[in-house]
């Protein structure tokens, strides 16, 4: 279903001629699967055209004519992402690419205000100027710095820098009927400092458990918290891709710490937590180590061997950074009062010189994201399990672990020692889990892959562990929402209030079907 | 290899926008984060490393047909291989190789570019791959005592260009490559006027079967000449020679340098003493074929031996820009006194490609200036005086953009100090 002549003359009024195309080339560009969550469906259905707006008005005035049309569009910032397709025909690509500056960055008040494609690294880089970072997603420094784009903006430093939910602040947000909100202090004040008041406060609305995924509205700017800094400006990196080696600035430090069991690490994480000295924490299994420091596959596997034979049990990566050499000195003290206390083990092999260092780096800027997930055959996919206690969602991996086993038993899924992650948040009473499945996304896969998640499911309605964050269409929501005081009931009526010509392609939130 | 060749390495591409910045670890702020000039400039994710692997899959899936649109996207794009390394920081799979191949099924397809067209028909006639160019091949050595390799034996050959062969100013720097190779007491022979092109522009340009032609006519000669060393002056020829010629299959069996490879070494050694001082202050531009494509080529063939993980048998070792020549121009250039070097933020292997490349200075004059413009501005930030680099394609694109800096080969800051 091609785009009538007159709506795309319309639409390219608004943008104009060089920043629309409904050419095949460009089409099939974004049709190609997002390496996340990937089918056996490689191609997604095209987008009738693709829109390259460059302002909340130019987006705003597509959105209005859609409505006029009857046309959907999704908007997306740097396109990873299973979310970021087109659920089927009648859509059109909001790709905000040209919303990439950096508003304002208010060291004072402690925030800045980007748009969509501003990414984590660029933001990141600019704050350690300043004293200053930001939290980075796991999914990487490549990703959108807005607090708003794709999920729950969780990553190796939000034991320090917390979540999305939490760091967002103001926001700028055209409602899927193409109405500018303006939320927070922007709506009262003009200014960015709070999320909730004075002026309108929609954030359970516009961000909801899982974000909408694309499925109400476009969000064109927001402000984000930012934290300090304890590092150089700038850190060095020396060599040449991919073997980046960073110069030790002093005052950083990156342990590996495994435990016999569950209980172990929890205990670990309790006591990292109530200590407060680690900048970032972030649970990996050896094989995601090995990932990490490996910058290949072959290495990789190799590695990933040999950590395995010094790795006891379910683990952590965790970082220290030091104020000053002796804020440095009591948390490295702490840290080993911890792993004593504990009995964790610490993995020898990144405690070295380079290994250690580079790590560290790869770590705070969250550069080895793509080599732990997609490096192996170029998807991934599994549980994006929920953000609850510690506790809660250490007892769902446990669950899961045994599910994703039978997976790789059958030969279906990489052998990647099984232990999903899980890293703690705002010092460790928090927690966010995952189960990472490696594959090749082949048809036996696919199905076995899809079996896996619905085994998950099950498990965290009968296990009461609340809901996973990769609730990515209706069919998942209809599924939790009789276990979990009917909230899509709620959900579907924002939608329908919201939306109500159904035009914010939801194919990956919640339609306002009845 | 054909496109459907490299299926496997187009399917791995996960879309993760890798492609369209310079390596994470190395962003060190908001600005010259963008590592590819073809996104940058269009804007589509179709202009991409990874965008391009999309509109590859369609073609071997008989998805999409050729549009006016697709020589646009697919020809506006330097082929500058940056794409490639961001990629490959993390992933496992050959971008730039499919982007070949695209440009290669585009032409057998009848989709070319017509002024591409006229520069391949002018190489297989003797001339070379330039547009309206002036003068006559070899007037670049016309006053120079050095011997004809075609008649007299050589043991090494200094291969000028097209470039140097046909623009005056890109010969000036030539003549002075051999002028300082001979003070060093080397005795290189030449082809004069009838040094041929190296054909690799127009494999770039996706006309395999001429550039492998035009190739096999350059080893031909090679081999009569009885030479064991190969030095050019320019970057493209340097990487067609050292890497692609290898790569279509054919073997010379010289020894390949780039001029500022074989300088560096003569100034090691004592041989070339820059002595006068040249006060300036200089930031270096890395050409790309100098740079990241200058590996040597790894030929491959396996296949995978793990369902789940692109591992093979036998194992693959990608090229990633690892080992591009980046150390002897600056070595070169810190060895003269009164040379300050500064760098840009992007050097190296996620440098930003001057705008010359994969014929997009033919086809796209607009989109090549603006792509110089970007890397004279990124030039004028660090406060340098003057552009050098090492590439005469380089030299051309980057210099007459508005900026003030002035843009130098180091051959010539090299020749200022001898």
């Amino acid at each position: 279903m091609a785009l009538q002549k007159e709506h795309y003359k319309a639409f390219e009024a608004i943008v104009g001629a060089k920043n629309i195309s409904e050419d095949p080339v460009d089409l099939d560009a974004w049709a190609w699967r997002s390496g996340q969550a990937a089918m056996a469906q490689d191609f997604k259905p095209r987008f009738e055209a693709i829109l390259l707006p460059a302002s909340t008005e130019e987006v705003q005035a597509i959105v209005r004519l859609c409505n006029k049309f009857g046309v959907q569009f999704k908007a997306s910032s740097t396109g990873w992402g299973v979310y970021c397709d087109a659920g089927g025909p009648g859509c059109i690509k909001l790709d905000l690419r040209r919303m990439n500056r950096i508003i304002e960055i208010d060291e004072d008040n402690m925030y800045a205000v980007v748009e969509p494609y501003v990414i984590h690294a660029q933001l990141q880089a600019e704050l350690m100027k300043r004293g200053l970072t930001c939290n980075v997603n796991g999914a990487g420094g490549n990703t959108s710095a807005l607090p708003l784009a794709a999920h729950e903006g969780i990553g190796h430093m939000s034991g320090t820098c917390s979540i999305g939910e939490r760091n967002q602040l103001a926001a700028e947000w055209v409602t899927p009927e193409g109405e500018i909100v303006r939320t927070g202090s922007l709506g009262a004040l003009g200014e960015w400092f709070c999320g909730d008041g004075p002026g309108p406060s929609v954030r359970g609305i516009i961000r909801g458990n899982v974000m909408p995924l694309g499925g109400l509205g476009v969000y064109t700017r927001a402000a984000v918290k930012i934290y300090h800094w304890p590092g150089p400006p700038t850190m060095e990196v020396k060599g040449y891709s991919p073997d980046y080696v960073m110069q030790n600035p002093g005052n950083f430090l990156l342990r590996y710490l495994s435990w016999p069991d569950e209980e172990g690490r929890a205990a670990g994480i309790q006591e990292l937590g109530e200590s407060e000295i680690a900048f970032g924490t972030m649970g990996f299994n050896p094989n995601m180590v090995a990932a990490s420091v490996a910058t290949n596959n072959e290495q990789e596997l190799v590695l990933a061997e040999e950590y395995s034979k010094e790795i006891v049990g379910p683990g952590i990566c965790v970082v220290i950074a030091g104020n000053s050499p002796r804020d440095f000195a009591y948390k490295k003290a702490v840290l080993e009062q911890v792993i004593k206390e504990t009995r964790a083990t610490s993995l020898k092999a990144v405690e070295e010189g380079d290994v250690q260092t580079s790590f560290i780096w790869r770590f705070i800027r969250v550069t080895a994201s793509i080599r732990e997930t997609m490096r192996g055959t170029g998807v991934f996919g599994g549980e994006v399990f929920g953000t609850d206690s510690y506790l809660v969602q250490s007892n769902f991996i446990q669950h899961s672990r045994t599910d994703k086993k039978d997976l790789i038993d059958r030969g279906l899924v990489y052998p990647d020692n099984t232990d999903p992650f899980i890293t703690s948040l705002e010092q460790g009473q928090f927690a966010h889990s995952e189960v990472l499945l490696r594959f090749t996304p082949a048809p036996d896969v696919a199905a076995a892959a899809m079996e896996y998640v619905g085994k998950a499911n099950a498990n965290a309605v009968n296990g009461h562990y609340g809901l996973p964050h990769h609730l990515f269409n209706d069919f998942q929501h209809d599924f939790f929402g009789p276990h979990t005081s009917n909230y899509t009931h709620w959900l579907r009526e924002i939608k329908k209030s919201f939306d109500p010509n159904g035009v914010s392609e939801a194919s990956n939130h919640i339609t306002a079907k009845d | 290899m054909a496109l459907e060749d490299h299926q496997s390495d187009m399917e791995s591409c996960c879309r993760c926008s890798a492609c369209k910045f310079i390596p994470l670890e190395k962003i060190t702020g908001y600005e010259h984060a963008n590592v590819c000039p073809s996104i940058s400039r269009h804007n589509f994710h179709s202009y991409s490393g990874g965008g391009r692997m999309g509109f590859g899959l369609g073609l071997v899936r008989g998805r999409v047909n050729y549009t006016p649109r697709t020589a646009e996207v697919v020809y506006d794009c330097n082929l500058c291989g940056a794409c490639d390394v961001s990629c490959k920081y993390a992933m496992e799979f050959d971008v730039l190789e499919p982007l070949y191949a695209i440009r290669e099924e585009c032409v057998r397809n009848g989709q070319t570019v017509p002024v591409w067209d006229g520069l391949v028909k002018n190489m297989t006639k003797g001339g070379p791959t330039l547009l309206n160019p002036t003068g006559t091949r070899g007037q670049w050595a016309k006053d120079l005592e050095v011997k004809d390799y075609t008649r007299d034996k050589s043991q090494v050959i200094y291969h000028a260009g097209c470039l140097a062969s046909y623009d005056e100013q890109s010969g000036q720097v030539a003549k002075a490559a051999v002028s300082l190779l001979s003070k060093a007491g080397l005795e290189v022979g030449i082809a004069k006027d009838k040094e041929l092109c190296c054909g690799g522009r127009a494999y770039e340009m996706g006309y395999r079967d001429e550039a492998v032609a035009q190739a096999e006519l350059n080893v031909a000669r090679f081999k009569e000449s009885g030479a064991t060393e190969l030095v050019t002056g320019c970057a493209h020829c340097y990487q067609y020679f050292k890497v692609l010629y290898p790569k279509l299959g054919l073997e010379h069996g010289l020894k390949v340098s780039h001029i500022t490879e074989y300088l560096a070494d003569l100034v090691a050694e004592g041989k070339l003493k820059p002595t006068k001082p040249v006060d300036m202050t200089l930031t270096y531009h890395d050409p790309c074929h100098l740079g990241r494509l200058s590996e040597p080529w790894i030929d491959w063939k396996g296949v995978q031996r793990e369902r789940h993980m692109r591992v093979y048998d036998p194992p693959r070792v990608l090229r990633r820009g690892t080992y591009g020549v980046y150390e002897p121009p600056r070595d070169l250039l810190k060895a003269i006194p009164g040379v300050k070097l500064v760098e840009m933020d992007r050097v190296k292997e996620y440098a930003w490609c001057c705008g010359a490349g994969g014929g997009v200075r033919e086809s796209n004059r607009e989109f090549a200036a603006w792509t110089a413009g970007e890397r004279m501005a990124e030039a004028e930030s660090t406060g340098a005086e003057a552009l050098v680099t090492a590439c005469p394609h380089c030299v051309q694109t980057l210099a007459g953009n508005g900026s003030p800096l002035k843009v130098y080969d180091v051959v010539e800051i090299l020749d200022k100090a001898i």
